[in-house]
């Protein structure tokens, strides 16, 4: 009995108190657009550069003699390192397939190639970690005087000057991402607080009422819990069905730039449990906590 | 049905709202109890309602002690106690009804029984005609008898009146004492905290007079005689 009083109390004050309500729900709302705007951000930097990561690589080239047996070793070699995550060995006639493939567009180029009359290419190693600063260890491993004779030409500084820019880029995303979320969380805590303290001291005389004519706390707290339950639902049910609308239209045309398609559907599909739970219990314990604090100071009647 | 024993408040050192107090009010009287503003009068009242606990001496109401009473039975003393004042205190977001029967429902009373009870306290205060209405579209005598009949919902022994026409016109203010002494006649204990020299006079009732937190008469007749 007594609940269901409270409960109602509770919608009763948010009907009446309506644009109150409404602003509530809206910072809400935003403050929820704001970390689900940084989810999406973390989201699409970290397919970035997963996406680059995946295209780097680096080749070894060998020399034409260069004896199978050498290669396979250095193949084994490599295979074995624990950072390394794919090799791939390409045949002399491999390469010329693939060099010819990439200048098909170069007639010049090709004609050259056919007045050598003969294959000048020797075959290759393709190198992948499963971390762009592995590459290094990689690099350094090659440099020993036994392998020095059977290469003879590499890509490595390319490929090094490439990963210490992708470094640079994500560390400082990452360091941004950190501050914004930081800033979000901040605003949102302030606003909040005070929309919530301002809603406690416009009804302090309504406070100092219920308790005269015999409310017990439960009572008086019990519709300001129950409210931030109901704004908490309200809002997250909102910015739920405006995230839903947002990613139908951005992910389309993400399509193009990443290997997976409509991966930002996907990702909210596959973490939908603990984004929705995660940020109901941080909305809730906010609307809650900062209720109660603003109470403590007109429960004194 | 009221005793007080060598009861004093001091807020510091230089503020006394009251000094060594000893009173003794019976069951079905009507008194009031007059004195110039900051005399103790409110904190009178505010000690009998528990809204602040005395600084000495000892508080009974009904056989009991509420000297130092402790923030859970409050409620059940804020029960058994009728209050109304000078500004209604009516919750403006509620109506006249939910207004008399949400001091039922925070008690925790059946539905059945809120419906049977609001009617009938708003029948002996003469509102029932405006039972939808809000306290923003009653006048200022119609809102005080609808606090009035929002204390009496718990048939409380004791009703504490504190200033009830400090805001009403002549008529208002006789029809408000008219209902007290009704109230008074079936029984409950009214205590009337007032500056109006004409209800005292009229009521030719116990009055007690306030004089620096003490008392300075005691008359089982009374008049105002600041």
């Amino acid at each position: 009995m007594g609940l269901l009083r409270i409960i109602k109390f509770s919608l009763q004050d948010m009907a009446r108190n309506a644009s109150l309500s409404f602003m509530t729900v809206l910072i809400l709302v935003l403050m929820l657009l704001s970390v689900n705007t940084l989810i999406v951000v973390r989201v699409l930097t970290n397919s970035a550069v997963e996406s680059i990561n995946n295209q780097l690589d680096v080749s070894v080239h060998f020399v034409p003699e260069a004896e199978p047996e050498k290669i396979e070793e250095l193949r084994v070699y490599l295979s074995s390192s624990p950072e390394v995550s794919e090799v791939t060995v390409l045949n002399a006639q491999d390469v010329l397939e693939r060099f010819k493939q990439t200048n098909r567009n170069k007639p010049k180029i090709l004609a050259s190639l056919e007045e050598l009359g003969k294959n000048p290419f020797g075959p290759t190693i393709i190198v992948k970690t499963h971390d762009p600063k592995d590459y290094e260890a990689v690099i350094a491993s090659l440099e020993v005087p036994e392998y020095a004779s059977l290469i003879q030409d590499n890509d490595f500084i390319d490929t090094q000057t490439g990963i210490t820019k992708i470094h640079a880029i994500t560390s400082q995303v990452e360091r941004f991402t950190i501050v914004l979320s930081a800033l979000f969380a901040f605003i949102s805590f302030i606003i909040i607080f005070n929309t919530v303290r301002v809603a406690i001291f416009t009804q302090r005389i309504e406070i100092s009422i219920k308790k005269l004519v015999g409310a017990t706390n439960w009572f008086v707290r019990g519709p300001y819990i129950f409210e931030s339950l109901f704004f908490t639902v309200i809002s997250m049910g909102i910015a739920g069905a405006l995230m839903y609308f947002a990613l139908g239209l951005i992910d389309p045309h993400m399509n193009g730039l990443f290997r997976d398609s409509f991966i930002l559907t996907n990702y909210y599909k596959s973490h939908i449990l603990e984004l929705a739970a995660g940020q109901f219990f941080a909305v809730l314990a906010l609307t809650t906590l900062t209720s109660l604090l603003a109470m403590r100071r007109y429960l004194k009647v | 049905m009221i005793t007080l024993k060598g009861v004093s408040k001091f807020y510091d050192k230089k503020s006394i709202g009251l000094d060594d107090i000893d009173l003794a009010i019976e069951a079905g009287e009507m008194i009031s109890i007059v004195g110039q503003s900051g005399t103790g009068k409110t904190t009178l009242v505010k000690l009998l309602i528990a809204e602040e606990q005395p600084s000495k001496g000892k508080i009974e109401v009904g056989g009991w002690d509420i000297t130092n009473i402790s923030g859970k039975d409050i409620p059940l003393l804020r029960r058994q106690i009728g209050v109304i004042f000078q500004d209604f205190k009516l919750l403006g977001k509620k109506t006249v009804q939910e207004n008399v029967a949400f001091a039922l429902e925070v008690a925790g009373e059946a539905k059945k029984r809120i419906s049977d009870i609001v009617p009938k306290v708003l029948d002996v205060v003469g509102l029932t005609d405006v039972l939808h209405k809000y306290p923003f579209q009653l006048s200022g005598g119609e809102q005080q008898r609808v606090a009035i009949a929002r204390s009496l919902v718990h048939r409380p022994k004791i009703l504490v009146a504190d200033e009830p026409t400090g805001n009403l016109d002549t008529i208002n203010t006789h029809e408000i004492i008219e209902i007290l002494k009704k109230i008074n006649d079936f029984g409950t204990t009214v205590v009337l905290v007032t500056h109006n020299r004409d209800i005292v006079n009229k009521l030719k009732k116990r009055v007690i007079t306030l004089e620096d937190g003490k008392i300075v008469s005691d008359e089982k007749r009374g008049k105002y005689r600041l």
